[in-house]
């Protein structure tokens, strides 16, 4: 048996965030403060069906903020990221970087 | 166990790699590099006139001269609150119009103490020339350069370094490094120069072209850059 003194970095994992789709919806949200649908959907390739439904995941959550305004008479709806969202996308981004640590990280615990 | 199963759609490295491009095409897109250096290289155009029209100079019997740059003084502080305003409000507009928002806070506040800085500069150098002597030998180089930094050309690079920072922006930083150089280091932007016959002010004036040029240049290039993305 392998001994382990620390869990496993891939224990610590939100299945909320570690998705793809959701994860780069959190990404873009961060780096740009605010966001609209549409480049959204455009930057991540995804039907406004689909992007719905992500979207629904991470506002049930608690990590993201969706706004619906008008520009004009075009209808925009905007994301913003919770202080939930910065935290649960920063834990992300570091288990991620943990995990890959992890696996280039030659093994040092022994067979007993 | 130590192993978790983790979907190829999970896959660590590829999740990592997909978060930095899309991190990074957010922050390409809320770049507005060339505006911000078209606005600055106007704004110093612009203050020729002021700096020619506005400045006393005191001609002495014994040939020498004393000037003081008034029209700067005047100039500056506005124009740099105007070019910083309009810039904020150039970025702010274009990446709501690309549907996304716009870092300015750090760029707008960096605007604010450089347009303090110069004027607050010019007054203590003032208070002091009021109480002690002018110096009869030339400055230390380091208090030339110094001198030259808070001057609003060398502010302007300032401005520029945080722009770089908050744009994660390469070209821009080494574009502000080669910027610097020319304005702290190679032009004589506190004492002018040309030939004999330019005098006082056309010498004062050609540092100020060149510098103004120069982000101009800048200016195109980055938006010859923007248009080929």
């Amino acid at each position: 048996m392998t001994s382990v003194t620390s869990s496993h970095p891939a224990q610590g994992l939100d299945e909320v965030v570690h998705q793809r789709v959701r994860l780069g919806i959190l990404t873009i949200a961060h780096e740009a403060r605010r966001v609209e649908f549409g480049y959204l959907r455009t930057h991540l390739d995804l039907t406004a069906g689909n992007l719905s439904k992500h979207l629904s995941v991470l506002e049930a959550a608690g990590l993201i903020a969706v706004e619906k305004g008008y520009e004009g008479r075009r209808g925009r709806t905007w994301i913003t990221l919770t202080p939930a969202g910065t935290t649960a996308l920063t834990d992300e981004i570091a288990r991620l970087k943990q995990l890959i640590a992890r696996v280039e990280t030659p093994t040092t615990t022994t067979d007993r | 166990m130590t192993t978790n199963s983790i979907p190829a759609d999970g896959d660590p490295r590829r999740l990592l790699a997909d978060a930095r491009a899309l991190a990074r095409q957010v922050r390409i897109d809320q770049r507005m590099t060339w505006a911000a250096l078209l606005v600055l290289g106007t704004t110093t155009l612009l203050a020729i006139p002021f700096d020619w029209f506005g400045m006393q100079v005191d001609c002495h019997p014994d040939g020498g001269c004393t000037f003081t740059r008034q029209g700067m003084l005047y100039y500056w502080p506005a124009a740099m609150v105007l070019a910083y305003t309009a810039i904020a409000v150039s970025y702010l507009r274009a990446a709501r119009a690309r549907g996304i928002g716009a870092r300015v806070l750090p760029y707008a506040i960096t605007g604010a103490v450089t347009t303090v800085v110069f004027p607050a500069a010019w007054l203590a150098v003032h208070l002091y020339f009021q109480s002690h002597p002018y110096p009869d030998s030339p400055l230390p180089y380091g208090l030339l350069v110094l001198d030259r930094l808070v001057m609003p050309w060398g502010l302007i690079g300032v401005a520029l370094l945080v722009l770089a920072w908050l744009e994660r922006n390469l070209a821009l930083l080494l574009f502000t490094a080669g910027y610097l150089a020319l304005v702290l280091l190679a032009l004589p932007m506190n004492s002018g120069f040309g030939p004999p016959h330019f005098g006082l002010r056309a010498g004062m004036a050609v540092p100020q072209l060149i510098a103004g040029l120069v982000l101009l240049l800048g200016a195109a290039a980055f938006a010859r850059a923007a248009r080929r993305r």
